[in-house]
């Protein structure tokens, strides 16, 4: 189960999803309501490009000592999903946008 | 050997199929003495009641002459294309053949002929979804939870939700026009399996309850700073094609019987419900009154105050939502999740 849990590690960069409620969001709402949360999880080794390179190496000669620099692409959403509205325990309707992902890619 | 080609609106026996209003009035718009008799009604219609109109010969003439085409008995479905248009060559014909106001007027949609009993079947299973939670289970909270796990549902659900709260201006708290638009859009467009749960779900206390009654955020799409009377209510929503015949569709499917089992026509439960969601986003919109678990009541924002020798039939409109048996039994059903079983 290591070499599982390893091999679950290294997956590529994609969309996943998770149900969970609103409350849990930690964005302050009240509510029992379940929403489908989708967020991007994986790894970027493919997408290393010679921007990151090259940048690692500057920072290696030390050519960059203080910026904070990453040379490293990153799993992130290219787009967000359509707004989300629900009710709280205290019967007011709210909408949040750009809750969750709908694309990921690695940027 | 082929069959004799059958002339267009009529099975090869000769009985009537029905057909819809768009494609009959293509029908009479290819027959020059059918659409030259359609032309004229209109013409007579325009702007002028039945008996101004029936005392001239050549629109009296026209109207018997289309009670034969096609035109005099087609329908239209709900969520059609063009179901304005397809609504608009109905009552053309229709207007001229009634008495004036009527109390019931004939449903202009296809009849909900196929019971679509899997629905009250799947509302039965989500009812019995979690035996051990059971006496804290709230339906109406599980149903937004189906919604929103079905992106379909969750985008016009959240389109409804944020345009029927978003706020114009300090005097105006919301587009109402909007807000109906956005509706009408959610429950034409979404499956009744979710939309049916969100508005009919069974409750055991008030937090549910309110969460019901919240379903169609009826701060903007229902209440408002007057109740007007009902018949005046109802004389504005007969002005608009698609609220009178949403209004029609109500009445036909929902107007409780005192020869069924159920008390609806039919024994149909899907018909009513159906009916029923089909006048949300209208100026009839109907909703519960409260947020009461034991007793449900149903009623469009009116009330028949100031209805002055009018009061009886003003009531009488007003108990079709209120104190209707059909209704009623139709929704408990739906929240129970036990349809009529008409198997012999």
């Amino acid at each position: 189960s290591r070499r599982k849990r390893a091999r679950a590690r290294h997956k590529p960069c994609a969309l996943k999803e998770l149900e969970v409620s609103v409350s849990d969001l930690g964005l302050g709402y009240e509510s029992d309501e379940t929403v489908l949360f989708r967020y991007c999880s994986g790894t970027c080794e493919a997408a290393v490009r010679s921007y990151d390179l090259s940048l690692k190496s500057m920072r290696s000669k030390r050519r960059i000592k203080k910026e904070k620099v990453r040379a490293r692409p990153c799993c992130r959403p290219l787009a967000y999903d359509d707004d989300v509205s629900f009710l709280d325990t205290y019967n007011r309707y709210y909408t949040v946008n750009e809750l969750s992902a709908k694309e990921c890619g690695c940027v | 050997l082929a069959a004799p080609p059958s002339p267009p609106g009529q099975d090869p026996h000769g009985w009537r199929v029905p057909v819809d209003c768009v494609r009959a009035n293509e029908l009479c718009a290819a027959e020059a003495s059918c659409s030259s008799r359609y032309r004229t009604l209109r013409q007579c219609l325009a702007g002028r009641d039945r008996n101004t109109m029936l005392a001239n010969k050549e629109c009296q003439a026209a109207l018997e002459v289309l009670q034969e085409s096609p035109l005099y008995d087609c329908r239209c479905k709900r969520g059609m294309k063009k179901e304005l248009q397809c609504l608009q060559i109905y009552w053309s014909i229709h207007l001229g053949l009634t008495e004036g106001e009527e109390f019931y007027e004939v449903s202009p949609y296809e009849p909900v002929t196929s019971r679509l009993s899997d629905i009250f079947r799947l509302a039965s299973i989500f009812s019995g979804m979690d035996p051990a939670a059971n006496s804290k289970s709230n339906h109406c909270l599980d149903a937004a939870k189906a919604c929103n796990l079905n992106d379909n549902c969750k985008r016009l659900r959240s389109g409804y939700i944020s345009t029927c709260s978003r706020e114009i201006s300090a005097s105006e708290h919301c587009s109402r026009r909007k807000c109906h638009k956005a509706l009408r859009q959610f429950f034409d467009r979404v499956p009744s399996e979710y939309t049916y749960r969100l508005l009919f779900c069974s409750c055991k206390d008030q937090a549910c309850a309110e969460r019901r009654r919240q379903t169609i955020v009826p701060s903007c799409s229902y209440e408002d700073k007057e109740k007007p009377n009902c018949l005046d209510l109802r004389s504005t929503c007969r002005t608009d094609h698609l609220c009178r015949s949403r209004l029609a569709d109500f009445h036909t499917n929902c107007q409780a019987s005192f020869q069924t089992l159920t008390s609806c026509p039919g024994d149909n439960y899907q018909a009513c419900l159906g009916s029923y969601a089909g006048l949300i986003g209208f100026d009839m919109t109907p909703n519960y009154i409260d947020a009461s678990t034991t007793s449900i009541t149903i009623s469009p924002w009116c009330s028949c105050k100031g209805s002055g020798n009018m009061e009886e039939e003003c009531e009488k409109f007003l108990r079709d939502f209120t104190e209707n048996p059909c209704l009623r039994n139709a929704i408990q059903a739906f929240g129970n999740g036990t349809d009529v079983n008409l198997s012999p």
